[in-house]
């Protein structure tokens, strides 16, 4: 094991000096790309091996992750990477899949849906077809099911099913013993994800109550109410699980503690939906520089490497003029405007331009 | 340099933003495509050389070798190195393709390339006293510097500047022309050549100790032609970068008219500060396109392989604002450029001596 370990370490010490990257390996990449895609060391690949439609703007997409992956539990995310116009963009997904499908037969799903306007997510619809590869990171995330088993309420809304789908998945095959309700609001009939699965677990799994409450079948929309909640046996001791639109979150939330449910047993994850358009050029926001651990308020009127000096950090800069690239910085989250060409960054992790890129929204840096 | 009025200057501002904007909104799969097709050629070059390196003991192949591994060098110094690490390529997103973290496989490290190079000579375009670039603090090139005796030996210098220029170029940032003047101190200087030794040990090691070592018996032969590439790499990215900014029609400028100056005033500078030469296609990619200079320098963070296209388009500016666009045959700007080295190297009344009656011969 350490004989390994230190004739790895070696290796890495030989590829730093033979090829001057820190991922040696990478080196390779564009020629073993051509070879077999699966091959290429810079990331993990992961390629598709099916896409299914679930609705009329939702598909899954079956991926089989290069070897090296290294799995996931019930309710986490991936980070996936895809090539769009020459650019790569980062968006953040839920697994949908069970971990035993992964374990079992090396495969993981993501079930996504079209966002109106959605550059990655239209994409990924249009352009993703079987044998094309993504790439992968670690799955994240601890949106995950109790243990030992406790009661449970999911409360999910539209594609926010997706981890609760992978939950509900991994339970049975544990044995859950404790009883567990799904209360899932969905548009119209048309929209419910997994449906076939959602119901073929309620037959075979006498445990789980599903109910799926339409929000938009009658003239007056049906959102979640005190009633649903109620109608929920013994709530006051079961966990809760919240993953859907903010609207949705927001009124859960109220009615819970409403009903005296203390936030500990409140869990809720955001994801896939990144901000749709803001519409309106609002500049300005919180801005996070996460390696310095420093937050601070915006109004979009100075520049991220002024914000950053103002706010006593000293990141490397050159011109100062959008010319020399000395001051670009990775973005984790949140889009920026160009000063220079007025254009709009992606939602993802990308790399910017400190002194010419001011924050539209919130924004992490990684600086 | 030329004398504008502010509107000039703000209408070639507007004129030369317009080609820029209109190349980024463009910017997409093509170029992803075609960095990506060079990575791989440069790859492919590089492991041939390296493989064949060892069946050199065979004349004709040690040549091959050497040429091959020479050209993968400069394939990735100028095509894929500088022009990544100008930001080109940083819209990809691509970490491979990064400007901040990109190593190239030369001597100089690539921070302190992005400080001296990105920063410094690409902002001060040859001004006199803050563009280190000009004349590399060894050369005397124009008459903002006094002629001393020292100077006319300059044309040896020259040559060792080139066949060393990977280590020249590595050890630029040292600036020890300030530190023979007592403007700094060595030990200012240290994390800068801690940095120097590491990079540089890194690629004399692999070079002149790892590949000869691993093909012990022919070890002479590996080390001959590894030695053989870098030279190579060396002379030809030397002479493109000479090329670029010492032309005769090349201009330079004073601290005092460059005080403050507006984005139009600075574009001025970049125009007539830089010089291209022709060639074909081939000739522009193993200059990593800089035998486009002019346009480099317009646009340093655009795509190096667009500078083709858009030249005409920077031409055309230049006739509307008759800026003079400096461009030659490759023999033409090179025979400048060491005619250029050569004058400054004589005092200024045996030079304008010598153009006189040179001129008087002409006409
Ligand atoms: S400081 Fe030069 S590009 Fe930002």
């Amino acid at each position: 094991m350490l004989a390994k370990h230190t004739q790895s370490k070696t290796l890495l010490w030989l590829g730093r000096q033979l090829f001057n990257r820190e991922n040696p390996a990478a080196f390779f990449d564009p020629l073993l790309e051509r070879l077999n895609p699966m091959w290429v060391q810079a990331y993990t690949p992961a390629r598709v091996e099916q896409v299914l439609e679930e609705t009329s703007d939702t598909k899954t997409f079956v991926l089989r992750p290069a070897d090296r992956w290294q799995g996931f539990e019930a309710g986490q995310h991936v980070n996936i990477c895809a090539e769009v116009g020459g650019i790569r963009r980062t968006r953040t997904f839920s697994l949908s899949g069970s971990p035993i499908l992964w374990q079992e037969q090396g495969l993981i799903t993501l079930t996504i849906k079209r966002l109106a306007g959605g550059l990655v997510t239209n994409w990924l619809h249009d352009h993703l077809r079987i044998g094309a590869i993504l790439g992968l990171g670690d799955a994240f995330g601890d949106f995950l099911i109790p243990e030992p088993a406790k009661p449970v309420l999911f409360i999910a809304g539209g594609s926010g099913i997706t981890p609760i789908l992978s939950q509900l998945e991994t339970m049975p095959a544990s044995d859950y013993a404790a009883p567990v309700t799904l209360l899932y609001f969905v548009r119209t009939p048309n929209d419910v994800i997994g449906e076939e699965k959602l119901r073929a677990l309620a037959a075979h799994w006498s445990t789980l109550t599903l109910t799926i409450i339409y929000t938009h079948e009658r003239a007056t929309p049906r959102y979640l109410s005190e009633q649903d909640l109620e109608t929920v046996p013994g709530i006051k001791a079961r966990e809760v699980y919240l993953c859907g639109p903010k609207g949705l979150m927001d009124l859960a939330n109220d009615l819970l503690h409403k009903q005296g449910i203390s936030e500990r047993n409140i869990h809720s994850t955001f994801f896939s939906a990144p901000q749709a358009d803001l519409g309106d050029q609002a500049l300005g926001g919180l801005v996070q520089f996460a390696r310095s651990d420093v937050e601070v308020s915006s109004e979009g009127d100075a520049n991220i490497l002024q914000i950053a000096e103002a706010a006593g950090l000293s990141p490397r800069y050159g011109c100062r003029m959008g010319i020399c690239h000395q001051c670009s910085c990775r973005k984790t989250s949140g889009t920026v405007i160009n000063r220079l060409t007025g254009q709009t960054s992606g939602a993802g992790e990308e790399s910017i331009q400190l002194c010419v890129s001011v924050p539209r929204g919130p924004i992490s840096i990684d600086a | 340099m030329k004398k504008m009025t502010e509107a000039q200057f703000s209408e070639l501002e507007k004129d030369l933003n317009a080609i820029r904007d209109e190349v980024v909104a463009d910017l997409g799969e093509r170029d992803a495509r075609y960095i990506r097709r060079i990575v791989r050629l440069h790859r492919t070059l590089e492991i041939s050389g390296r493989a064949m390196m060892p069946f050199g003991i065979i004349p004709p192949v040690f040549i091959a070798a050497t040429a091959t591994l020479g050209i993968a060098k400069i394939i990735e110094n100028m095509e894929i190195g500088h022009n990544v690490m100008h930001g080109q390529y940083d819209w990809m997103n691509d970490p491979g393709l990064h400007s901040q973290t990109y190593e190239w496989d030369t001597v100089c490290d690539g921070d302190s390339w992005r400080r001296t190079h990105n920063y410094e000579h690409h902002t001060y375009t040859n001004i006199i006293g803050k563009d280190r670039d000009y004349g590399y603090a060894l050369l005397r090139l124009s008459d903002d510097e006094k002629w001393q005796p020292l100077h006319s030996l300059q044309f040896i210098n020259y040559i060792l500047l080139s066949v060393f220029f990977q280590w020249g170029v590595g050890l630029h940032e040292l600036e020890s022309e300030r530190i023979r003047r007592g403007e700094i101190r060595l030990r200012d200087k240290l994390p800068f050549l801690r940095a120097f030794f590491r990079k540089g040990g890194r690629q004399a090691f692999k070079d002149y100790v790892f590949f000869p070592l691993v093909t012990l018996p022919v070890a002479p032969v590996v080390l001959a032609g590894n030695a053989g590439a870098n030279l190579i790499r060396n002379l030809w990215s030397s002479t493109v970068i000479f090329c670029g900014h010492f032309t005769q029609d090349a201009e330079t400028f004073s601290e005092a008219e460059c005080e403050g100056e507006s984005k139009g005033h600075w574009y001025l500078r970049q125009l007539t500060g830089s010089s291209n030469f022709t060639g074909g296609k081939w000739v522009h990619l193993l200059s990593g396109h800089l035998s486009y200079q002019v346009e480099h320098h317009v646009f340093p963070d655009l795509p190096a392989h667009r500078y083709p296209e858009i030249s005409e388009k920077v031409q055309s500016v230049c006739r509307n604002h008759d800026i003079q666009y400096n461009t030659g045959s490759f023999a033409r700007q090179y025979g400048t450029v060491l005619k250029r080295i050569i004058a400054y190297s004589l005092p200024d009344r045996v030079r304008s001596g010598l153009l006189s009656a040179h001129a008087g011969q002409a006409t």
